[in-house]
């Protein structure tokens, strides 16, 4: 009954291989510790530890014999050498990020009581995404385990800047993007000495530059009136909307060149262009402009045409057959 | 002219925003030329026209809070140094990281007991061949001897000790969650290698696929980096660990397989319901603990770095616990061949043209060359 368990089956097994080893006493095992010298040199192993050969199958797992540990001898005096892990995390799938990973938390550890600053006070940094990360180190990394790195990155980086250390920059300095976006300044628009003020703007594949001089109310784009260049009406509309929404129609005169796309991407160029200038002109117009939708880049291009479809998202139509 | 009645034309919020309409005069006008004419102007305190003097003096009292942080932080430092001696004395309280902080050379039968490392499975749970380290049972789990966990202990200890004594590569593995700062540091005592996630199946097995991109570097007795041996590290095949100590041999069953067919020896904590085959040496103790897992580690990590103490002092006294690996003994010697061939092929270009005596040079000479070579080169 007992013996048909498949444990004791396993166990019987065991107690047989190893009976003689299970029998001694603990220090009895430890002296009967031996190794051949000869098994040492016949090794081709790289290693420079030798262990006994198991002497039979067992149903589970062969754990490798004991370590003779008197025949580990000590060898001449000349020098060596031998191939070792550059990283402790060697044996793991990423180890480089792994490694970082534990340099942070060490970091944290040592530097995790000093004084930080508000998050709305920190400088604003873009940190690495989880695909550039991946491509500058070429380990696959999990993205719970990147978003926890990055975790720690912003807690150090939240330590004030007057007392943060050197090895917390040093090492933040690998998390950070090539290119920062937060650096980048609008430069500002300067009403120059002959009082104009160019803005740019762009819509669809349409490009306009529009030069705002206080004046009556004239408006010349690529030489034409307004209404030789507009066909529509509604065009001639939003080309002005800027002035119109704020009510400065007739005070001012615009000088525009519209290029790309077509009349309503031109059209809407001119707006955002205009309203620029303006703003030049008046900042205080700012929230008016706003309102009116003339501050805002339009960011909407031609979507792709797909495949299996006839357009963008049309679908063929249906045949019967 | 235009006529600036910005209250009919953008209703009440833009009154109320401005705070200051008689800063904004200038910045709605359009009629003053003037000064713009003279030079260009850039907006650059366009914000202030968006907030309130009160958002204004918020800010600055925020910035000038911020400025004052390192001062008050160095005072704050001075007065802690100052006073930190003062007052009634401090007991010692419970230190969550206190085996990775201090780890002890040596558990005691009371550490273990305080770790918990004697409890073991609901005794329906039970891997019978586990009996001989049971103690027996109470409130229905099987309890460990402690002395017996002390005993194996200490063995698997000693073998770290002189498997790090004999330049054998540690690995420590401890895949369950909360086991990485175990594992981390007992490598990091040790002088070893850790795991604390998935053991990517056939990392021993099929090393050559899955550690080709692992990076090695050769080392000498006192683990300083050897020059020369680049194409070696190229071309040689990835290092499989000496000896692996595992914290959760339940989960880890394929790399205990893999270091069976390797015949790596292993080191594993063996609670009531594992089973104890899977190891070459067991510790029975309650792997469900993180106590007892951080002591266990600990003493493991201390053992090993005794072990690489105990290497460098002897290696600076010129004992050398360990043996050159014979493929790097058989690029040493290729590459000094070469050299050596190289030699006679200069020497017997620059001699061709005087005669060409002693051309021909036998392979005793490539050999007296090399042993030379060999003694200069001190390998």
């Amino acid at each position: 009954m007992a013996s048909s368990r498949p444990c004791f089956t396993v166990l019987r097994g065991i107690c047989q291989r190893r009976g003689t080893q299970w029998q001694q006493p603990l220090g009895q095992q430890l002296q009967a510790l031996r190794i051949t010298s000869n098994s040492l040199a016949n090794s081709t192993s790289r290693r420079c530890f030798a262990t006994d050969q198991p002497t039979r199958e067992s149903l589970s797992i062969e754990a490798a014999g004991e370590v003779n540990l008197a025949a580990l001898k000590q060898f001449g005096s000349k020098s060596r050498a031998r191939p070792v892990p550059a990283s402790p995390s060697y044996f793991s799938r990423i180890p480089v990020f792994n490694d970082s990973y534990l340099a942070l938390e060490k970091l944290i550890r040592t530097y995790g009581n000093l004084p930080t600053i508000p998050t709305s006070q920190v400088e604003r940094v873009a940190w690495k995404t989880l695909r550039d990360y991946r491509q500058t180190i070429g380990e696959q990394v999990k993205a719970g385990d990147y978003g926890r790195c990055i975790g720690l990155v912003k807690r150090l980086h939240q330590i004030h800047p007057k007392l943060k250390p050197g090895p917390v920059k040093e090492a933040l300095e690998a998390f950070k993007r090539d290119i920062q976006p937060f650096t980048n300044v609008a430069t500002p628009i300067v009403v120059d000495k002959f009082g104009r003020a160019v803005g740019v703007g762009r819509r669809k594949s349409s490009t306009a530059r529009a030069w705002v001089v206080e004046g009556n109310g004239e408006i010349q784009i690529n030489g034409k009136s307004l209404a030789d260049f507009f066909g529509r009406v509604h065009d001639r509309e939003s080309a002005v909307w800027a002035l119109h929404a704020t009510g400065r129609l007739d005070k001012y005169n615009v000088w525009a060149l519209a290029d790309g796309g077509g009349t309503t991407g031109q059209a809407e160029a001119l707006t955002l262009a205009i309203a620029k200038g303006l703003m030049a002109h008046e900042p205080a117009l700012k929230p008016a402009l706003r309102r009116a939708g003339c501050v805002t880049r339009d960011p909407r291009r031609v979507e792709r045409k797909k495949h299996g479809r006839v357009k963008a998202r049309k679908m063929p139509a249906w045949v019967k057959r | 002219m235009i006529i600036r009645n910005i209250g009919l034309r953008h209703g009440r919020q833009v009154i109320a925003a401005s705070a200051s309409p008689s800063c904004c005069v200038r910045a709605l006008s359009t009629s003053a030329a003037k000064s713009a004419t003279t030079t260009p102007r850039a907006p650059t305190n366009v914000p202030s026209f968006f907030t309130t003097p009160e958002q204004r003096a918020r800010q600055e009292a925020i910035k000038a809070e911020i400025d004052k942080v390192p001062d008050n932080f160095k005072e704050f430092r001075s007065i802690q140094k100052k006073t930190v001696k003062m007052g009634g004395e401090t007991h010692p309280r419970h230190l969550p990281d206190e085996m990775l902080k201090y780890p002890p050379h040596d558990a005691t039968l009371e550490m273990l007991m305080a770790a918990q490392a004697h409890m073991g499975h609901n005794t329906s749970l039970w891997n019978p061949a586990n009996q001989r380290y049971i103690y027996g049972v109470r409130e229905g789990i099987h309890i460990i001897a402690l002395e017996t966990i002390a005993a194996h202990l200490r063995r698997a200890a000693k073998v770290v000790e002189e498997v790090a004594y004999h330049g054998g590569l540690i690995l420590f593995v401890g895949t369950r969650k909360g086991q990485t700062p175990i594992v981390v540091r007992a490598a990091e005592l040790a002088g070893g290698c850790h795991l604390f996630q998935q053991w990517t199946p056939g990392t021993i097995t099929n090393r050559d696929q899955i550690l080709a991109q692992g990076k090695l570097r050769m080392v000498d007795e006192l683990d300083r980096d050897v020059p020369g041996f680049d194409d070696h590290i190229q071309d040689c095949r990835p290092v499989i660990p000496d000896l692996v100590v595992c914290l959760n041999p339940l989960e880890n069953y394929p790399m205990l397989h893999e270091c069976g067919l390797a015949n790596v020896p292993t080191i594993g904590i063996i609670d009531t319901n594992a089973d104890p085959t899977w190891v070459t040496y067991q510790i029975p103790a309650n792997d469900d603990s993180l106590r007892a897992m951080a002591l266990i580690g600990a003493v493991l990590g201390r053992a090993g770095q005794r072990g690489q103490e105990r290497r460098y002092a002897d290696a600076e006294e010129g004992i050398i616990s360990w043996e050159t690996p014979s493929e790097v003994r058989r690029f040493v010697q290729n590459t000094l061949a070469a050299k050596a061939q190289e030699k006679k092929d200069q020497a017997r270009e620059s001699l061709e043209p005087d005669g060409g005596r002693e051309m021909i040079e036998s392979d005793a000479d490539i050999k007296k060359a090399i042993k030379e070579l060999t003694e200069e080169e001190g390998l």
